[in-house]
């Protein structure tokens, strides 16, 4: 047999060896091995010493009321719940009708006051800026000019001639 | 089917009809694990108290989770990984609190053991103390997920896999930790032979 203390893997069935958790035959191969290598021998007596050591560490038994505060607490929990609703109960039963046509009407003006306000209109001046074509901007230059012309024509220059 | 298959179904169809309302299930779930879960979280804490406090918390969560419950899991899996998640919180919580007193000052929680005789003589007494000291104070040593895996493999004898599910982690992460646990432990204790 090869020594399983070679390799961690091998290793494992020292380890299950030690928890007796390896079956007959591959615990008669093991023993037969550990015999004759020290190695092995000694790690498998370091190991069933942990073994036993933690056998000896017993934990304390559970308290006598352990159910009893578990239950209570349990019993708390859905009381909580119940609590809060048991006032409302009689009355709920009561006016269900009514209770439902409220919640229905506060669920419409909530779905109707949430809709998203309507897009801000654009600014004038963009309106104006796309509105205006070549030509109009051509006759408004004409007009200027036409404008100036008669300004001209009707307080002529002192120093210039006459036409 | 094999035993372990067999306690699966059993421990499921049971929380399936805690989930259906029957309350004496739960108390069926109760009865069967709760040593398991308390002395788990003892020998996770080292403090009786907080390990009750704490056992309570996971049967809470357990009983809490009757509506959603489904048995994808073998049922003490999903009950050691609320039970570790505790344990390891709590550790966390209390790091800085704990201190070699504390585990010392626990010993007073620990059942008197019979070692030979019905009445163990005053010394042998003190040995037995002596060496559970020991051996508590060489688990409480080791990383949170080493001692973890260790207290499932050796208390609850438990296979790599389910640790492995219950610690969220791969079969051979496990197989890992118990190693360097054991080493730890065999370093520590192998002169109590």
């Amino acid at each position: 047999m090869k020594c399983p203390i070679e390799t961690r893997e091998s290793a494992e069935v020292l380890l299950a060896y030690c928890a007796r958790k390896l079956d007959a035959a591959r615990t008669g191969i093991l023993e037969e091995h550990i015999r004759i290598c020290p190695v092995c021998r000694e790690f498998a007596d370091a190991q069933r010493a942990v073994w036993e050591a933690l056998d000896a560490w017993e934990a304390a038994p559970v308290s006598a009321d352990f159910d009893r505060r578990l239950y209570r607490r349990i019993e708390n929990e859905v009381g909580w719940l119940d609590l809060l609703l048991r006032p409302l109960r009689p009355w709920v039963a009561r006016n269900a009708l009514p209770i439902a046509a409220a919640v229905a009407v506060v669920l419409t003006a909530g779905v109707l006051l949430d809709r998203p306000a309507a897009a801000p209109p654009a600014p004038e001046e963009s309106a104006q800026v796309e509105s205006l074509q070549p030509e109009q901007v051509e006759k408004a230059l004409d007009d200027m000019q036409v404008v100036r012309e008669f300004h001209r024509l009707v307080r002529p220059d002192p120093g210039a001639p006459l036409m | 089917m094999g035993a372990a298959a067999a306690a699966l179904d059993y421990d499921a169809e049971l929380m399936l009809r805690v989930k259906e309302g029957d309350g004496a299930s739960f108390g069926v779930l109760l009865d069967k694990h709760r040593s398991s879960v308390v002395h788990f979280l003892y020998r996770m804490v080292q403090n009786h108290a907080v390990a009750e406090e704490l056992a309570q918390e996971v049967f809470l969560r357990v009983y809490r989770s009757r509506a959603s419950y489904e048995p994808t899991a073998k049922f003490t899996t999903w009950l050691f990984r609320i039970a570790t998640h505790l344990a390891l919180n709590a550790l966390r919580d209390t790091k800085h609190e704990r201190s070699q007193e504390h585990l010392d000052d626990d010993t007073s929680e620990m059942p008197v053991r019979q070692i030979s005789d019905s009445r163990p003589s005053i010394e042998q007494y003190m040995v037995y103390q002596a060496r559970l000291a020991e051996i508590r104070q060489a688990i409480g040593t080791l990383p949170e997920k080493q001692r973890a895996a260790v207290l499932m493999h050796k208390y609850e004898e438990m296979e790599y896999s389910q640790i492995a599910k219950v610690l969220s982690c791969s079969e051979s992460a496990v197989k890992s930790l118990l190693f360097r646990a054991y080493e730890t432990l065999r370093a520590r204790l192998a002169h109590m032979a």
